[in-house]
């Protein structure tokens, strides 16, 4: 009897630190071709190493499996079943393209598994999928939607004008791709900046250089007789470099000059083109300087993968991981019902230089980030102009004349 | 013999694609109802190169039939299971229409004209905004058909894949094969042996751009949204473009062997490569279309005409 409780007793030791060596599995889902999703994935995968070099969580590793969406929406719910069935991981993370986001949709709810969303702006269609609490409450949606963005620039526009009384804009011309992100920006800029004649706003679609396109002679001309303080273009990295230099052969440069790509052509501030071209952001190594989080988060980055994270989709997808991490710590559990309570405790000071938490938005119940940045390209580097509390430069303005 | 035993292997490989929700898992049939989407494609491609002519406007009919679809649903009320029926009948009106203006043209001319059709399409989407949602697209409130069941969904597609095969045995084993081979071969002759060119084209040109359209109907019904830039996407195009030449033209088989290997090739590289895998799936389909111009099809003949030869 004896030894057969001896044997019991070993038994339940083995599996137990056999249970405890086990891992948390996050399943990660990107675009791996675009940047966003090649330096959104890398940076997950090296908070995940942070975290596992620290001990792991519940006394388990984590793991990152990543699969790739291709930005299609049939790809990206193959991607979830796969994950869901054949890796079995505990939560998902990821996105950054709202179509490929709304093919994943169904299969998340059929799993029901939490998810740390890192991109997919479109609220008319991606949030309207999700669907109101409790239906959509395993989902947490760290980017903001297209209207919390359009809310932030309004706001940052507004205090910039009131700090620098030099600045003053009163007529705003969007040029905007001809698709889905171009078409949200143009709808939230008419709102939010042409509501209640606060400004006078104008606007005109492109066809992106990333779809094919990438002339925009006719968009470019309507702008310049237009005479905007602002002019504002909402397209893709592709478009950055052909729309300057258009606008330099044009000779086409009003006060301020603002793009508003999810990422920029890699070396872009090396170019000259790129002199006070404002932008719209989240991110910036320059808040390596007074913000040790983003610091910490670039050096590592840099010396693990030897190149400068060029999106904001890195420290996003980054951050994206510890705050799982830290939901699972305090929870105790991969469970979709207490992971979720003790992620809407979440309090994370991140790289991006803001304490994320997560509020209801217009529908879902767990938005995170609301906000986003002004910056300036100055000296080839990206320095933060708006939020002032976050600002690493004053606003150089006017956009100088073309030479 | 080999007819028999081909008919064996047909009709196991059909009872194996009827059964496999019995026996796998929803991420084998996710893949599966994703490869017999471009097969089905694949096929009605071919159907109408048949005829001789090349279109380009998969996507463009696709496209106008997963709209049909949401729509008449969205707006419409449309059961969901009817308005991808609804979805084939619109694409088939319109290709209808259409048909006669662009029947009449041959070669490139024909070709450049489906090309830019698609854009149209998409272009017309764009601009309506407040009834198609314009370039944002709409979703479906009420959620995928049949609850997301992944079975189902699995079933759904293979009845759009068997519609397009049987269609497309049709094409082969009824008078139209000859029609459209005499057509492809060389007009006047065939217009002068009584061929009436234009209804045969018609024809051929109608029902491929429905069942493109009800495989619109099934994607949109099966995810519960569409927008301009994923149902246009030149995937839709180009994906079984490559199958078809993969596998070989001119039948039903080629596209099937083609959207299999392709299918199972993209995924596997993709599982094995995330970070390059396109580049390598690029470089497959280059290879194979520059060393056999004819498809698998090459492979399987050129031994059996060395056994032909030897046993002469």
């Amino acid at each position: 009897m004896k030894r057969m409780m001896l044997a019991l007793a070993v038994f339940a030791l083995i599996a137990g630190s056999a249970y405890a060596q086990g891992t948390i599995k996050i399943g990660g889902i990107w675009t791996l071709a675009d940047i966003t999703g090649k330096q959104g994935s890398a940076a997950a995968q090296m908070a995940v190493d942070e975290i596992n070099a620290a001990g792991g969580i519940l006394g388990k590793k984590l793991d990152l499996i990543v699969v790739d969406d291709e930005g299609k929406a049939d790809k990206a719910a193959a991607a979830v079943e796969k994950l869901a069935t054949v890796d079995k991981v505990d939560v998902f993370m990821g996105g950054m393209g709202s179509g490929a986001e709304l093919g994943k949709i169904p299969a998340f709810k059929k799993y029901g598994k939490v998810v740390m969303s890192t991109g997919a702006a479109g609220s008319v269609t991606v949030e309207k999928a999700l669907g109101p609490s409790p239906e959509s409450d395993f989902y947490f949606h760290i980017h903001p939607w297209d209207y919390n963005q359009g809310a932030s620039y309004a706001e940052g526009w507004d205090a910039i004008q009131k700090q620098y009384p030099n600045i003053k804009i009163r007529k705003i011309f969007l040029a905007y791709e001809e698709g889905a992100f171009g078409k949200s920006s143009w709808d939230a800029t008419k709102i939010l900046f042409g509501g209640d004649n606060r400004y006078i706003v104008d606007g005109a679609s492109f066809k992106s250089a990333l779809f094919g396109g990438g002339d925009y002679t006719s968009v470019l001309e309507a702008a310049k007789a237009f005479k905007p303080d602002l002019f504002l273009w909402a397209g893709y990295d592709a478009d950055a470099l052909p729309l300057l230099e258009q606008s330099k052969a044009m000779k086409f440069s009003p006060g301020i000059y603002l793009g508003a790509p999810p990422g920029w052509p890699i070396g872009f501030g090396s170019s000259k083109l790129s002199r006070n071209v404002m932008l719209y952001g989240m991110w910036s190594p320059a808040m390596n300087d007074n913000n040790p989080a983003s610091a910490k988060f670039y050096k590592n980055y840099v010396a693990k993968y030897k190149e400068e994270p060029a999106t904001y989709f890195a420290p996003l997808s980054y951050s994206a991981v510890y705050i799982l991490a830290d939901g699972i710590k305090a929870a105790g559990t991969t469970e979709t019902a207490p992971l979720i309570k003790a992620l809407e405790a979440t309090k994370y000071a991140s790289p991006l230089g803001e304490t994320i938490t997560f509020k209801p938005s217009n529908i879902i119940k767990h938005q995170g980030i609301t906000r986003q940045k002004i910056l300036q390209w100055q000296g080839g580097f990206q320095e933060v102009i708006w939020p002032f509390e976050a600002a690493t430069a004053e606003p150089v303005y006017p956009f100088p004349a073309w030479k | 013999m080999n007819r028999n035993v081909s008919r064996i292997f047909a009709a196991l490989f059909g009872i194996l694609a009827i059964a496999l929700p019995l026996f796998a898992g929803d991420y084998p049939l996710q893949v599966a109802r994703n490869i017999m989407l471009y097969m089905a494609l694949a096929i009605t491609w071919d159907m109408l190169l048949r005829s001789g002519q090349i279109s380009f406007g998969i996507a463009g009919l696709f496209g106008v039939g997963a709209y049909a679809a949401i729509l008449g649903v969205i707006r419409a009320g449309m059961p969901a299971w009817f308005s991808i029926i609804f979805a084939a009948i619109f694409s088939g009106v319109v290709a209808f229409a259409i048909g006669f203006l662009i029947l009449r043209l041959r070669a490139m001319y024909f070709s450049i004209v489906t090309l830019a059709l698609g854009e149209i399409f998409r272009i017309i989407i764009h601009n309506l905004h407040d009834f198609t949602g314009g370039p944002e697209g709409v979703v479906m409130q009420q959620g995928v058909i049949f609850g997301g069941s992944a079975g189902k969904l699995y079933w759904l597609t293979l009845a759009g894949l068997a519609v397009a095969i049987a269609a497309s045995y049709w094409f082969e084993k009824s008078k139209i094969h000859f029609a459209l081979t005499a057509i492809r071969n060389n007009e006047i002759s065939a217009k002068s042996s009584g061929v009436n060119i234009f209804r045969w084209l018609l024809l051929a040109f109608v029902v491929t751009s429905a069942i493109q359209g009800l495989l619109g109907g099934i994607f949109v019904q099966s995810y519960g949204f569409a927008t301009p830039d994923t149902v246009f996407s030149a995937d839709f195009t180009l994906l079984p473009l490559a199958m078809a030449l993969l596998g070989g033209v001119y039948s039903t088989r080629g596209p099937i062997f083609g959207a299999i290997l392709l299918g199972l090739v993209s995924e596997w590289l993709k599982l094995k490569i995330p970070y390059g895998h396109l580049v390598v799936y690029g470089i497959i389909i280059i290879i194979v279309i520059l060393f056999m111009p004819q498809g698998l099809k090459q492979l399987v003949r050129q031994p059996a005409n060395k056994t032909d030869r030897r046993s002469a």
